[in-house]
Parts: C-alpha cells; structure tokens; sequence
C-alpha cells in the first residue's frame, strides 16, 4: 500500500489524484493549474540544481551572461577569484534588475535607479553619496549583497541551486552519473559552447517537454518519421514499425528522475550499418566509430578521463539521448549530413517554466574544445539543421506541445490522463557494468515513469 | 559584406548589425530596383503559397542563409548586438534543398501548413563589385496562422541579401537574417524568412 501524499490542492484534489502511481497515470490537468505551478517553483525550481549556461561563456574575470533560474533572474559572473558566481538579479535596495544586458563584462554591476552597486561575486559595493548612508543609517554593508546561489560545475557546466544545505551535485546526479561521465567528462579539455544558446518560448506548460526529456524514445518513431524518410535512420519510410530504427538498445534511469537511452550505433544509423564490430577491441571500435564529437586524436583521452568499463560502453551502446530532471534534454547524437560527412550533433535544452502555460527553450550547442574548427563549424550546422529553433527534429516536437497544452483544458479533457503503462520493469543484462536502473530492449516508459515519480518526491516533500 | 563565423560563445564575440553596406546605390524607382523589388515580391508570394520548389529555383547553389541570434547588450557594447557565432538558420544549398524535401513528406510542423503573409518593405539596393550582383536590404514582417489559433505568431526582421543575376532572372546568393528578438516568440522556424 502506498503511502498517501500530503500535498492536497485548494480544492481537495490531492497529488495522488493527479499521479497515480497506482496505474501509472497523470492527469492532464498538472499541466495547466496555476497552484501547482506554484508550488513547482517553490519545491522543484528553488530546490534542484539548474542548467544555467558553460563557463566557457565566461572566460574572463568580470564576464556575465543572465540566465533563468525558473522566473528568478540571475547573473552569472567570473569573479575576481576566477570562480563562477550566481546572483540574484534583484537590487536589494528596491527590486530593480541590476544587470539589463545579456552578455558582457563588467567588475561593477551598477542598478540604473538609485545607484547601490555590486561586484561580480554578488558583494555590495555601497550607494552612492557614501557620506550619507543611503544604504542604511545602522545596517552592515556585509549583509546587502544580491542573493548568492550556491554553484557547481560539472564538466564546465555551470549548475546552480538555491538549496544551500540540500544534496550536493553528485548526489542529485546519483547513479546516472557514471553515464553522464560519458559525454560530458571524457577529454582533458572538455566541451566547448560554440556560442549563445537559441531562445524561444511555447506556449506549454514547462512539464509537457520536462516529461519528454525523461527519455521517451517511442515518439521517434512516429513523430520524426522524417527521419526515417530522409535515410538517416536505418529503415526505410515503408518500414519504420517493422524495423523500428532507434529503439533497441538499454534505457538507464535513476530514482532521481534523471535518464539517458544506450543505443547501439552501428544499428542505429543507415550509414554505419556496414561498420562489423564483431571480435573487435574497444580501441578498435573507437577507430571504426567513434562516438559524437570525438575525433581519432581524441581516443587516448577516452581512456585517461574514464575507466576502461566506460569507454568501452562509450564504444559499443552510447549515451545519446535523455535528460536531467527536471528541465533538461541531452542529445549528443550521430547525425549525418546533407555532404556525407557525419562528426555529431552535442546539444542540450533547459525547459526554463515562465508561467503555468509558457515555456522557454533554451538550446545549447557544444563541440570538443579541442576539435578541429571545421569540425566545430560542422558540429554547429548539424546541431542547428536538427535541434532548436529550425531543427527538422525539433520543429515537430515544437508543433505537438502547445497542442497537448491546449487539451488539458477541457473541463472533460483535464480529467484524461498520460498513460506508462508499457513497462519493461528493473533488469540487469548480461556484463552490463554501471548502476542504476535498468531496462534494455525496446524502449518503454520506465524512464518516463520514474521522471514522474521524482516529481512525486519533491512535491510530497514538507 | 563579411559573413566570418567564430567558434566561441565569449561575449566579445558580438557584432554590429551594419545593414547596407554599399556605396553605390540604386535609385529608388529606377529599372534594377524595380526588377529586384519585384523579385522579393515573386519570392514571398512563393512562400506564402507554399510553391517550395519556385523558390528552391531563385536560390542560387552557392547560397549562404543564416540568422544570426541577437542579445541584449548595455552600455559601451549597446550595439553589438547580433552575434554571428550561433544561429536559428545556418544553411547552405543542400540543406535548403534538404528542408524542402521534408517539407514534401511528414513534417508534421507544416502538416497542416501554417498560412503565412510575409510584407517586404524598406527595401534599399545598392551594387556591389562584382558585376551583376546586388546588395539588397530589406525589412521582413512575417504574420503566421496556425491550426485554429485565432492568434497569429509574428516576427520581424531585417534581410540583408545579395542578389545575382543570371540569365536575366535574380538568384538569391546571400541572406542575412537579423531577427529583432532575443527571445523568439515564434514556437518554432519551420518556414523560411
């Protein structure tokens, strides 16, 4: 039996009735009501730790870039220490945005309405008149500074959170973390973004990507069926059910909602069919195929960064596609292009909520910093003809959101529900090495439900 | 008319807008900005009736089309504002060609198709060295209809093409698409601008 939520809405409705975890349902209506998006914010969004951007935005003392923690604005600066820090946005004086700009670099963040000005760090500097006190007859300049959030770094990317004692990044990140290991931690320098992320918002309700990016690789094969038709896919258009490219392969989750989909590339893709993997080294699979991103120079890194269990994973069944509770997708994937060539698309999407039905996409880009440039500008092309704002992937996902968004609604339709009910249940197979939890085969909704039951866990938490 | 593309996501990476860059300009009314005139004409009632094809033919195969991401910068930086190191379209021939074909088959974003109406005004021509070609400014007002969404989508922005002439028609060489938002109200860039 379990356990009853505590969580119960203004008008009776308890969290269990709107996931059931009883028959792996959730009801249409989480992604339309205001109270809960409220309280989204407060036990999700001021909670978990946030994708806010890559330090490599961010080289020199001074630099910025103002991100969205949710609907808290934040700058994200290189302090003179040389570290990242992450403040909030708001002047403590009277509510004004310190920082206007985007991008830039500055040692001085200066509020244009009454002057109070802050380092980079987030530390007052004082207000102007000094001999007047504008800051306060008896008050501790100590104790004026923007809100700081606390930081993490992983892989340069630049994580935030503003659950100062709360768990600490690697625990948040949990058993997945060997597999993210894989794509984001495998080469001495690591990744760079090749520029600022694509911005753009939809009109849906921030959990209707969020439940997407807990993996669902079904959706693929319907809803980018171009893909299939396009040839860049293994199948044919007359195919796809039969053959159902993409499918096959080991899904990994973890209790803390966080997923990536294993798949075995030479099967995956058209165009790396004939690569025989059969009684060959991992090294010598990596020089067949290597993973997206990665050039043959690379290869001796694979094996300083990881372990030799890793990159043998990285070498036969790739983490390619998944996300990181609860508003980030990760593609790092093979993607073929238009001249024959094919070096990967590297992408991640933060699904940043700005109100109960609008969403911010915020798509960012990388390469391997020490790739070659045209594999770099290659990267940017494939990653941007797939993903974001005009990928032929993603335009399709951005078409079928604000359509779910619209029938949860319905005063009949709210009551409908999202079904996982195609499970594949917790099984290890044979030589698998990481942890976690573990579904190989056809892809099912284990990953998606236990997104859902993540979500469960924050918003039944006191 | 300089289109370099630098791998970095730095801020100092950011440029100016620019516009029209030409000396030598073609008067207003006169018998090459009319031909060009009507050539944007041609092209965005080619797109707007969804005729794909016409408009893969007035590209020429060494195009560059791209759209730059715009920020919002302060102070000293104010105006470098368009940063040519990321974008919402990064294409050349083949994958215009490529998104046209998608376009034929399940692209579920345009099926069923968004009813477009793309204005075209500000139009400012000037020459360019090599002859036969033309620089051709222009700003975009592009009004979308989706599904049965009584709220049309919209963007605007300003187009800086080069147009080159081949066999007395106008090819599109060049396109530069400076979006005027940083954060792009349109849910996604399934049609072309």
């Amino acid at each position: 039996m379990l356990q009853k939520s505590k969580l119960v809405l203004r008008d009776g409705t308890s969290l269990d009735d709107l996931i059931i975890r009883e028959s792996n349902e959730v009801s249409l209506r989480v992604m339309t009501d205001e109270e809960l998006y409220k309280l989204e914010m407060e036990k999700i969004f001021a909670k978990t730790w946030l994708l806010l951007g890559h330090e490599s935005e961010i080289p020199e003392v001074g630099d910025f870039i103002v991100r969205d923690m949710a609907e808290d604005n934040v700058i994200v600066a290189r302090g003179q220490d040389g570290d990242v820090h992450v403040s909030l946005n708001v002047c403590p004086h009277r509510g004004m945005r310190v920082c206007l700009g985007e991008a830039g670099n500055k040692r001085v963040h200066q509020c244009i309405y009454h002057g109070w000005a802050f380092r980079p760090n987030g530390d007052f500097i004082g207000a102007p008149v000094e001999r007047e006190k504008m800051h306060g007859n008896d008050v501790d300049k100590k104790t004026l500074g923007l809100k700081k959030a606390r930081v993490h770094l992983y892989g340069g990317l630049i994580f935030a959170t503003w659950n100062v004692d709360g768990p600490s990044f690697d625990e948040y990140l949990g058993d997945i973390k060997y597999y993210m290991d894989q794509l984001f931690c495998r080469t001495n320098r690591g990744l760079e973004l090749l520029g600022p992320p694509q911005r753009f918002t939809l009109p849906c309700n921030w959990k209707v990507p969020g439940e997407q990016s807990g993996s669902d690789g079904f959706h693929t094969l319907t809803l980018h069926r171009s893909l299939m038709e396009g040839g860049v896919m293994g199948g044919t258009a007359e195919s796809i059910y039969d053959q159902a490219p993409g499918m096959y392969g080991v899904d990994v989750s973890c209790e803390q909602g966080h997923s990536l989909r294993c798949l075995e590339a030479e099967k995956t893709f058209k165009m790396f069919a004939d690569v025989p993997f059969e009684g060959k080294s991992t090294r010598e699979r990596l020089e067949l195929l290597a993973p997206p991103g990665i050039t043959k120079e690379m290869i001796p890194e694979l094996f300083e960064n990881l372990t030799e269990d890793q990159v043998a994973q990285l070498a036969t069944i790739p983490p390619q596609v998944g996300g990181m509770f609860p508003n980030i997708l990760i593609a790092f994937i093979f993607a073929p292009r238009t001249d024959g060539g094919s070096s990967g698309a590297l992408s991640l999407h933060a699904y940043v909520p700005k109100g109960p039905d609008k969403v911010e996409f915020v798509n960012y880009l990388f390469a391997e910093k020490d790739a070659p440039e045209q594999m770099k500008r290659d990267m940017l092309q494939n990653s941007i003809w797939n993903t974001g704002t005009s990928g032929v992937i993603e335009q399709d996902d951005a078409d079928v959101w604000p359509v779910i968004m619209k029938n949860a609604r319905g005063a009949v339709s709210k009551d409908m529900t999202l079904k996982y009910q195609a499970l594949h249940g917790h099984e290890r197979p044979e030589g698998w090495v990481g942890e976690g939890l573990l579904y190989p085969g056809f892809t099912k909704d284990d990953t998606q439900w236990n997104w859902w039951l993540a979500y469960y866990d924050l918003m039944d938490a006191v | 008319m300089t289109w370099i593309t630098k791998s970095t996501a730095a801020p100092d990476s950011t440029t100016i807008l620019r516009g029209l860059v030409s000396k030598k300009r073609v008067p207003l009314g006169s018998d090459i900005y009319n031909r060009l005139l009507g050539t944007l004409f041609d092209e965005a009632a080619a797109l707007d009736e969804r005729r794909i094809d016409d408009w893969i033919a007035m590209l020429a195969q060494d195009i560059i089309y791209q759209a730059p991401i715009r920020l919002t910068r302060t102070g000293p930086n104010r105006d470098r504002d368009v940063m040519r190191t990321m974008f919402h379209f990064d294409e050349n021939y083949d994958s215009l060609v490529m998104r046209s074909g998608r376009l034929q088959k399940s692209a579920w974003a345009e099926d069923p198709p968004s009813r477009c109406r793309r204005f075209v005004t500000n139009v400012r021509v000037g020459e360019r060295d090599t002859p036969g070609e033309y620089e051709v400014v222009s700003y975009l007002f592009l009004e979308r209809s989706r599904g049965d969404s009584p709220e049309n989508e919209n963007t605007t922005a300003e187009r800086r093409d080069v147009w080159r002439e081949v066999d007395g028609e106008y090819r599109l060489a060049r396109r530069e698409i400076i979006v005027d938002q940083s954060v792009l109200g349109m849910s996604n860039f399934a049609v072309f601008l």
